[in-house]
C-alpha cells in the first residue's frame, strides 16, 4: 500500500513538475467535476467551498495565499505597516486590467473595500473587520492613483490573512460596474485570469480565459504567483454522485475530479490513464468533546478518552496511510507547526482505565454524533468507539445528517462528535475556531479564559518568535484540558486523466485550473 | 365532464392547503438551520442572527407561512436561499427534465408491460408464466441507484455508446439530447415494466375468469381475438389506476435516477433543498409535486370511461 502511496505522489510530483515553458494557450476546453452548483458569484456572499473554488479563478484580491499557506501580494505589488501596527499601504500593480478593459486604480480598491465595510452587502467577513472580532477598519482611502491605504482601530497580525480567505472571496477588487445602478449585484468584474461564461444552473458553469490578464511574474504560488490560462474554456460540471463521477473521469466525460472522496481515491489511484494527488490539507479531523456535559465536563475522563485511543492506527485504517496523525490543531503544512505540536501522548488503556476509576465513571453511556456525508469521520468514531470500551468507555454513535449535526455543534447541543472543519490558513484563526466563551458563542468547543487570553494576544503580536512561543503555550493548555482529540488533516485528493498537466493539489484544497495544460 | 373537473380541481384546493401546512412546519420541525448551513462552522452569532432576521425566519412559524401562503397564491412561491433563483421558474424547468424522462419511460414500460402481463394471466401456472412473472420481480427488486450505476458502467464506460453525465435538453440538441437520456429513460422504463407488468398480469387474471370471456371463447372465437377484443381492453382500466399513480408519484422526482446520470430534474432540486434546508425550495417543489399529484389523477379519472365504459364521469 505504502509502495502504490509513494508511486502515486511520485507521479503526482512528476506530473506537476514537468516544464510549462513548451506550453501556449490554446483553444480547447478543460472538464472539471463539482459536486454541487454554485451557490452565487458575489465574493463573500452565498457561498460554499465549489462556490469558492470557481470565483477563485475568477477575482483576485490585494493579497492572496501563497503555497506554504503565508500571505502574498496578489494585485498589490507590495505593502507596508505603518510603526504603530495599524495602517497597512498597499502599492498597486500598474497595468492590471478588469474583465471590462478599465484599468485598476486606487479608486476600485476604495470603492471595493468600502462596498464590503457597508453592512447592506452582508458580506461573511464584515464581523472580523467591523470590531466586532479583533479590530475593526477604520478607513480606505486612495493615497493616489496607485496606493491605497487601510487603517485598523488597532495592531493586527492576522489582518493580511482575514482578507486573503477564500470564502471572504479573498476580499477581491471589482470594478464599479459590478453592481446596478440601484446596487444590487450583477456580475463579477474582476481581474483574474477567467471570467464567468455561460452557467447552466444545477449542469455547469463555464469560464473563458481572460485574454488581458496581466499575470504576476514566477511561478505559480498558491493564489498568487504567475497565472496562465492555458486553456481558453474551463467547464465545472456539477456531479452529485460520487460514482459518476469516477465514471465520468474514467469515460473521458470529465478531464479533473475535484474533492474527490476517500471511497474513490482509493480506487483511482490503481487505474490506468488517471494521476491521483493528494496533500494535506488546512482542515481538521477531529472528536469533540462537549466539556459542559455532566460526564465530560471531568477533564480526567477527557484524558482517559485520548489515552484510550490509538490515533495512529485510527488514521492509517481509515485513511489507508494517505494522511498524517496530527495532535496539534495548527495544520501539520503550516509553517506554524513544529515538532513540539507533533507531541500526542501514546495509547495508554491501562492509565485511561485509572483515570476513569478515578474520575467516578460507571458506565454511563456517551453519546457521539456522527455522519455518514464525510465517511472517514464516521470510520473513525467506529474505531474510536472500538477502542475507547477497551478502556471501559461506553460509546454510543448517533447517526445524523451533516445540517442536523452541523447545527447541534452550533447550539453546542452533544456529549461528543465526530467531527470536520473547513481550513483556517493561519494559527491563530485555527485556535480562534475553537476557543471562546461557550456561554455566548455554544459553537466554541474550548472555553478557557487563559487560552482565549493567549489566542488574543497571538493575533496581536507581529513578531514570529513570540507568535511561535504562544503557539507552543496554548498547545501545552489545550493537551492538558482536551476539548477535543485531533485525528489528522483531511487530505485533498484531486484526480486527473493523464493528458491533463501541471495540476497541483495544494493544503487549502482549492483546485486550480490555471497553468493546467492538456497534452 | 368540465364541471366534474372543476369540482374535483376546487376539492383539491384544501388538499393543497393541507399539503402545504404540512410540509411548511415539518420542514421548521427538522433540525438544521439554513443559516448556519450558508455561514458554516465560522458562523457568527451576531451575523447569523442578521442573515436570520433578512430571511424572515425570525418571525413566528405562523407569520412565515401565512406571508409565504399569500404569496403563493399569487404565484410566488419565493425564492431559493440556496441560490436565490425565484422557486417556481426554477422547479418548472426542472420539471421540464424529470417529465421528458418519466413521460418516455412510463411510455415504453406501459407498451412493453400490458402485453406481458396480459400473456403471463393467459398462460397461468405455465413455465412462460413464471418466467415472465420471475423476470418482474427481478426488475422490481433491483435497486434504482445499482442499476443505473451498471448501465452507466457497461453502456457509456465500457463501450462508450452514449456519454456518462450531463443533460442537454431538447430545444439545444434533439440528437444529443437523446443521446443523454437514453440511459436514465431505459433504467426507469426497466423498473416501471416491473411494476406494470405484476399489475396488468393480475388484472388480466381477474378478467379471464369473468363469463363474457367463457362466453366468447364458447362461441368459437380464436384465443388472439379473446384476448385482443375481450381481455385486454378491460384489464387495461384497472392498470390505468397504476399509470396513473405511477406517473404522479415519478413526474413529482426521480432523485436517484436523476442523481445518478446527473441530471438536473425536479427530484435533485428537491433532495437538495432538504439537504440544504432551502425552506423555500422544499416548500414550493413539495406544493408543485402535489399540485401534479391532482392534476395527473384527475386526468387519469377524466380518461376512465373511455376505456371502460361502464364508468362514466356523473
Amino acid at each position: 500500500m505504502r509502495a502504490a502511496l509513494g508511486r502515486t505522489v511520485f507521479l503526482g510530483c512528476l506530473w506537476a513538475a514537468q516544464p510549462a515553458l513548451a506550453q501556449t494557450p490554446g483553444d480547447y476546453t478543460i472538464r472539471a467535476s463539482l459536486n454541487s452548483d454554485i451557490r452565487g458569484t458575489q465574493p463573500g456572499g452565498n457561498r460554499d467551498a465549489n462556490t469558492d473554488v470557481v470565483m477563485m479563478h475568477v477575482l483576485e484580491g490585494l493579497v492572496a495565499y501563497r503555497e506554504d499557506t503565508s500571505v502574498g501580494p496578489m494585485l498589490a505589488e507590495s505593502w507596508s505597516l505603518s510603526e504603530d501596527g495599524r495602517t497597512y499601504t498597499f502599492k498597486l500593480r500598474q497595468g492590471v486590467t478588469f474583465h471590462n478593459g478599465a484599468t485598476m486604480t486606487a479608486a476600485d480598491v476604495v470603492w471595493s473595500w468600502r462596498r464590503y465595510l457597508n453592512p447592506a452587502t452582508q458580506w461573511r467577513c464584515l464581523p472580523d473587520l467591523d470590531g466586532r472580532g479583533l479590530s475593526k477598519v477604520v478607513s480606505v482611502e486612495a493615497v493616489d492613483a496607485q496606493t491605497v491605504a487601510v487603517t485598523l482601530d488597532k495592531p493586527s497580525a492576522i489582518f493580511l490573512s482575514i482578507i486573503a480567505r477564500a470564502d471572504c472571496g479573498q476580499t477581491a477588487i471589482l470594478h464599479p460596474d459590478s453592481v446596478g445602478a440601484d446596487g444590487q449585484w450583477r456580475e463579477p468584474i474582476g481581474t483574474g485570469p477567467y471570467r464567468i461564461g455561460e452557467w447552466k444552473r444545477g449542469q455547469s458553469i463555464e469560464l473563458t480565459r481572460f485574454d488581458r490578464y496581466a499575470s504576476r511574474q514566477g511561478e505559480m504560488d498558491g493564489f498568487t504567483g504567475g497565472k496562465v490560462a492555458y486553456a481558453a474554456r474551463l467547464r465545472f460540471v456539477v456531479i452529485p454522485d460520487a460514482s459518476a463521477a469516477r465514471a465520468a473521469l474514467l469515460g473521458n466525460s470529465v478531464d479533473v475530479l475535484t474533492d474527490v472522496p476517500m471511497a474513490e481515491a482509493t480506487d483511482l489511484r490503481t487505474r490506468p490513464g488517471v494521476t491521483l494527488l493528494h496533500t494535506p490539507t488546512m482542515g481538521v479531523t477531529a472528536f469533540l468533546l462537549q466539556t459542559r456535559d455532566p460526564v465530560l465536563r471531568d477533564p480526567r475522563i477527557r484524558q482517559a478518552f485520548a489515552l484510550s485511543l490509538d490515533v495512529q492506527q485510527i488514521v492509517e485504517g481509515t485513511m489507508e496511510g494517505m494522511a498524517q496523525q496530527n495532535p496539534s490543531i495548527v495544520p501539520i503544512r503550516s509553517r506554524w507547526h513544529d515538532e513540539a505540536q507533533s507531541q500526542r501522548p501514546a495509547r495508554n488503556v491501562a492509565a485511561a482505565r485509572r483515570l476513569l476509576a478515578e474520575a467516578g465513571y460507571r458506565g454511563q453511556p456517551i453519546r457521539m454524533q456522527v455522519n455518514r456525508r464525510y465517511a472517514n469521520t464516521y470510520d473513525a468514531a467506529v474505531a474510536a468507539q472500538a477502542m475507547a470500551e477497551e478502556a471501559g468507555l461506553k460509546i454510543e454513535l448517533e447517526v445524523l445528517d451533516w445540517a442536523t449535526q452541523l447545527d447541534r455543534y452550533t447550539r453546542g447541543d452533544y456529549q461528543m462528535q465526530s467531527f470536520i472543519y473547513s481550513a483556517r490558513l493561519d494559527p491563530s484563526l485555527s485556535y480562534e475556531m475553537i476557543a471562546g466563551p461557550k456561554e455566548t458563542q455554544p459553537r466554541k468547543v474550548w472555553d478557557n479564559p487563559a487560552a482565549q487570553a493567549l489566542v488574543q494576544r497571538s493575533m496581536q503580536v507581529t513578531d514570529d518568535a513570540e507568535r511561535q512561543a504562544i503557539l507552543a503555550e496554548l498547545f501545552k493548555l489545550f493537551s492538558q484540558d482536551v476539548p477535543m482529540v485531533i485525528l489528522y488533516n483531511q487530505p485533498d485528493f484531486l484526480a486527473g486523466r493523464d493528458a491533463i498537466q501541471g495540476l497541483r493539489a495544494w493544503p487549502s484544497g482549492h483546485t486550480r485550473l490555471w497553468n493546467v495544460w492538456v497534452r | 365532464m368540465l364541471r366534474y373537473a372543476l369540482n374535483r380541481l376546487i376539492l383539491s384546493v384544501p388538499t393543497l392547503i393541507l399539503v402545504s401546512a404540512a410540509v411548511f412546519l415539518l420542514m421548521r420541525l427538522v433540525p438544521g438551520d439554513p443559516v448556519v448551513l450558508m455561514l458554516g462552522d465560522q458562523a457568527d452569532p451576531q451575523q447569523a442572527a442578521d442573515m436570520r432576521a433578512a430571511m424572515g425566519l425570525d418571525r413566528s412559524v405562523f407569520v412565515q407561512y401565512g406571508l409565504w401562503l399569500l404569496h403563493a397564491v399569487n404565484g410566488d412561491l419565493g425564492r431559493s436561499t440556496t441560490n436565490d433563483l425565484p422557486v417556481l421558474p426554477l422547479a418548472l424547468s426542472r420539471f421540464q427534465v424529470t417529465a421528458t424522462i418519466v413521460f418516455a419511460a412510463v411510455a415504453i414500460a406501459a407498451v412493453v408491460a400490458i402485453p406481458l402481463g396480459t400473456v403471463a394471466a393467459w398462460r397461468q401456472n405455465t413455465k412462460a408464466d413464471f418466467a415472465i412473472v420471475s423476470g418482474a420481480t427481478l426488475l422490481l427488486s433491483i435497486p434504482s441507484f445499482w442499476l443505473g450505476l451498471l448501465m452507466l458502467l457497461f453502456f457509456g464506460l465500457k463501450l462508450g455508446w452514449v456519454p456518462v453525465v450531463g443533460y442537454v435538453s431538447f430545444s439545444e440538441d434533439a440528437f444529443k439530447a437523446a443521446l443523454y437520456i437514453v440511459l436514465p429513460v431505459a433504467t426507469l422504463t426497466l423498473i416501471e415494466i416491473g411494476i406494470l407488468t405484476r399489475m396488468a398480469r393480475a388484472a388480466a387474471i381477474d378478467v379471464l375468469r369473468l363469463e363474457y370471456v367463457a362466453h366468447a371463447r364458447a362461441k368459437g372465437l380464436r384465443e388472439s381475438r379473446v384476448l385482443r377484443r375481450h381481455v385486454l381492453p378491460n384489464a387495461f382500466a384497472p392498470t390505468l389506476t397504476l399509470i396513473g399513480i405511477v406517473l404522479g408519484n415519478l413526474l413529482g422526482g426521480v432523485a436517484v435516477i436523476e442523481t445518478v446520470f446527473t441530471l438536473p430534474g425536479l427530484g435533485r432540486l428537491l433532495v437538495d433543498g432538504i439537504y440544504a434546508r432551502d425552506y423555500p425550495v422544499v416548500q414550493g417543489c413539495m406544493l408543485f409535486i402535489a399540485t401534479i399529484y391532482v392534476v395527473v389523477n384527475l386526468l387519469v379519472d377524466l380518461a376512465y370511461p373511455f376505456f371502460d365504459p361502464r364508468v362514466t364521469a356523473s
